[in-house]
């Protein structure tokens, strides 16, 4: 008797944990608010847990940012925009899934990509076989198999994008040091790998001699080994293409070993963060390396940059979210994403995605990073990335990192803040 | 009937057809396709772990062999899916049966550990192996109008599937039923009895003339095998695969979670944990804050191995024996 009364306890727990299960699936229901007037829907999935959380997480905000502009100026079409997104937590296995449910359940009408190559790349075939515009945003490469003819990227790398993305590096470096050694330090891992492809290319074309290269897992902690083997090679240059954590390990382990190398840095993904930004601190002083937008005078050539970026900040302090805090890295590149896909749709004046496609391709937009056009498999007609350098910093302390001055732009020349410096030359 | 269990396999393989003919939703295709895998996942890791007690932590390292097995004979041969799922399986398999010769000698938590050391050195491997895109990744491309001994299989107007998503789901529900049907062949043969016996004492095991060692390698095979066919179509289905997808932590904590929620000790389980902790999964990534995926993962198996150790399955058999009293 007690015992049959013990099973049916736990035959009802058992079922009440699936059902609950169901439940909390109505209960946390997606993001999209249900509008009036038949809204057209934007849907995209996002990196908002997991490795890239941090991008993913100031993109959304973003993608937010140009739906209220919008909307406030009477939507796309006379409609209303309704974003519809899904958090792929940095797993391509959720991509399809999710793109699916995007087209076959919400019924969007637009799709934007999320953020990243490897979330980029399993959404692309879905898009092709719907025939719906696909844009890209900081996607290496991610169309050059697919030659899909409506797919865009937001990647101001140029048309060979491995190649431009480092190329402004090497000439900033070349111009000042005439190096003749070079060491390669890079993550195992897509973005690191295709960026260190295109790096080695650029040394060779200015032959300069590889003595060191060296992959490391991107899980690696402790970096002063793979450092204290390069600087064993004595090379003028360190390029390091780096995720986030490998970026904070390096710059760290550059604190405790130190180099002879005269410039270090290159493509080194997460130091552009507030987080490590303040974390790291006056570790980073010397380091030379890519950025897309820095709070620089000069960079007033990007009109409303910096307008957004401070609605940024200010909706991120507004309603405590747990975000980057200075969003410079990605916020501008990801309202240029659907800012441009906007444009296309007003000026096309349907949902005409074959027409969309075409409007995209042959026109050159401004938006909040500049003029834009694009060129083949849908990369930028010419780069656009920056080399800057940090310089003068002498504390953790985040504010002095929304100022001028921390990050000075090297090159392109026309916007330059700031001349190259050795590296230990800024090291205390 | 004898053959009762092998007419409703039959007839579940052509229910998948029909609803590749009768469902428009492709949505249901993708979602169905990941349950379908881990279903075949679940299964497999349960030959080796719920009936011979040997408990897999590398199940990832299988898939991925199986997934770049297929990228490795797309790039050099342009093969289609099934032959992929193929050589996936058979590399896979011997994989398994290495492994087996290796790691069999070590019991308990030390085969474990042996498990998990053998999916990270295979993921290093593939991490330098350029030619199936190393660390970077590659993406891949399905053949736009694949065929089968001459049929045309995918194609908008004239194919067997309109979409190539439609041939992912049937072919892995497929070998979803296959795999079902293997793990209950085994189950109800000397092999599964055999392996149950190395579960419960393999000293004891040995003594009776149980050939133990060869048990296993075989359990290491069949269940290697099995993974490393539902591997072989990752790739199509992802259509980008780098070392991080592929030999993702994911595969081997579901892979073991699901048995041991449905219950180890019948091929049953494995299909019901699949089926309740994948769609679970499903519906919390797409309609639940994606933090509670893996969370609800956790619960579930927290509260399975509290109040029902031995699965679903095992609790039912259970409350039956009580209730008959």
């Amino acid at each position: 008797m007690t015992r049959n009364v013990t099973n049916r306890v736990r035959v009802w727990l058992l079922a009440g944990l699936f059902v609950a299960s169901v439940v909390l699936s109505g209960s946390f229901a997606t993001t999209a608010q249900a509008q009036t007037k038949d809204p057209i829907k934007v849907g995209f999935s996002m990196a908002l847990s997991g490795a890239l959380a941090g991008g993913g997480q100031q993109s959304l905000v973003a993608i937010q940012l140009w739906a209220e502009d919008v909307n406030k100026k009477g939507g796309l079409l006379g409609r209303q925009v309704e974003l519809v997104f899904y958090d792929d937590q940095t797993n391509p296995k959720n991509v399809p899934g999710i793109y699916s449910k995007l087209l076959d359940v919400d019924k969007v009408d637009l799709i934007v990509s999320g953020y990243g190559t490897n979330l980029i790349a399993p959404a692309m075939p879905i898009a092709i076989n719907r025939e719906m515009v696909f844009m890209g945003l900081f996607g290496m490469n991610a169309n050059a198999k697919w030659e899909y003819e409506n797919y865009f990227s937001i990647l101001p790398a140029g048309p060979d994008p491995a190649v431009g993305f480092s190329e402004v590096w090497f000439k900033a470096v070349q111009e000042k040091f005439k190096p003749k050694t070079i060491a390669f330090i890079a993550a195992d891992a897509e973005f690191a790998q295709n960026l260190k492809e295109g790096a080695v290319r650029n040394a060779k074309a200015m032959g300069m001699e590889i003595v060191y290269e060296q992959n490391y897992n991107p899980k690696t902690a402790d970096f002063t080994p793979i450092l204290r083997a390069a600087n064993a090679k004595k090379p003028d240059a360190i390029y390091i293409a780096s995720y986030p954590n490998g970026s904070a390990g390096l710059v760290r382990a550059l604190a405790e070993v130190g180099t002879d190398a005269k410039a270090v840095g290159g493509g080194m993904v997460g130091l552009q963060f507030a987080g490590l930004m303040a974390g790291l601190g006056p570790m980073l002083n010397g380091i030379a390396n890519y950025d897309f937008f820095v709070p620089e005078p000069t960079m007033n050539l990007y009109p409303g940059a910096s307008d957004l970026i401070a609605r940024y900040q200010a909706k991120v302090k507004a309603e405590n979210l747990k975000v980057d805090e200075l969003g410079y890295y990605l916020v501008p590149w990801a309202y240029a994403n659907v800012d441009i896909l906007g444009q296309a749709v007003q000026a096309v004046g349907s949902l005409d995605q074959e027409a969309i496609g075409k409007y995209i391709r042959d026109t050159e937009f401004t938006s909040v990073v500049g003029k834009i056009k694009f060129g083949k498999n849908g990369e930028w007609a010419s780069p656009r990335t920056l080399v800057v350098q940090y310089q003068g910093i002498t504390n953790n302390d985040l504010d002095q990192f929304a100022k001028a001055g921390t990050r000075k732009i090297l090159l392109p020349a026309d916007i330059s803040t700031g001349d190259l410096q050795p590296f230990n030359a800024l090291r205390k | 009937m004898k053959y009762t269990f092998e007419i409703i396999c039959m007839l579940l393989i052509v229910g998948l057809f029909v609803l590749t003919q009768v469902i428009g939703n492709q949505f249901y295709f993708f979602i169905g396709f990941v349950i379908l895998q881990y279903m075949v996942m679940a299964t497999a890791w349960n030959i080796l772990g719920g009936y011979g007690g040997y408990v897999n932590f590398g199940s990832a390292g299988f898939l991925a062999t199986g997934a770049y097995t297929a990228v490795a004979l797309i790039n050099f041969l342009d093969v289609g899916l099934v032959e992929q799922m193929v050589a996936g399986g058979v590399i896979a398999g011997l994989l398994g049966l290495a492994t087996g010769y290796l790691t069999l000698r070590l019991r308990g938590v030390y085969f474990a550990i042996a498990t998990l050391a053998l999916a990270i050195i295979l993921e290093t491997i593939v991490a330098h192996w350029d030619y199936v895109g190393g660390a970077a990744g590659t993406s891949i491309l399905p053949k736009r109008k694949p065929e089968l001994f001459g049929e045309l299989i995918v194609d908008r107007k004239a194919g067997i599937f309109e979409n190539y998503k439609e041939y992912l789901f049937f072919l892995m529900g497929t070998v979803a039923i296959i795999s079902v049907w293997v793990a209950r062949y085994i189950e109800n043969s000397k092999l599964g009895r055999g392996l149950n016996a190395i579960k419960d004492s393999e000293e004891a095991a040995e003594c009776m003339g149980v050939p133990t060692l060869r048990l296993k390698l075989i359990a290491t095979t069949i269940s290697g095998a099995m993974m490393g066919v539902a591997g072989a179509p990752l790739a199509s289905y992802l259509t980008f695969i780098d070392p991080l997808s592929a030999f993702n932590l994911e595969y081997a904590i579901n892979a073991i979670a699901m048995p041991m929620i449905g219950g180890t000790i019948s091929w049953a389980g494995p299909v019901i944990g699949a089926l309740l902790l994948g769609t679970a999964q499903q519906v919390s990534s797409l309609w639940i804050q994606s933090e509670l995926n893996l969370l609800i993962v956790g619960v579930v198996l927290v509260v399975f191995v509290i109040i029902a150790p031995e699965g679903i399955i095992g609790w039912f058999r259970k409350s039956r024996q009580g209730s008959g009293r």
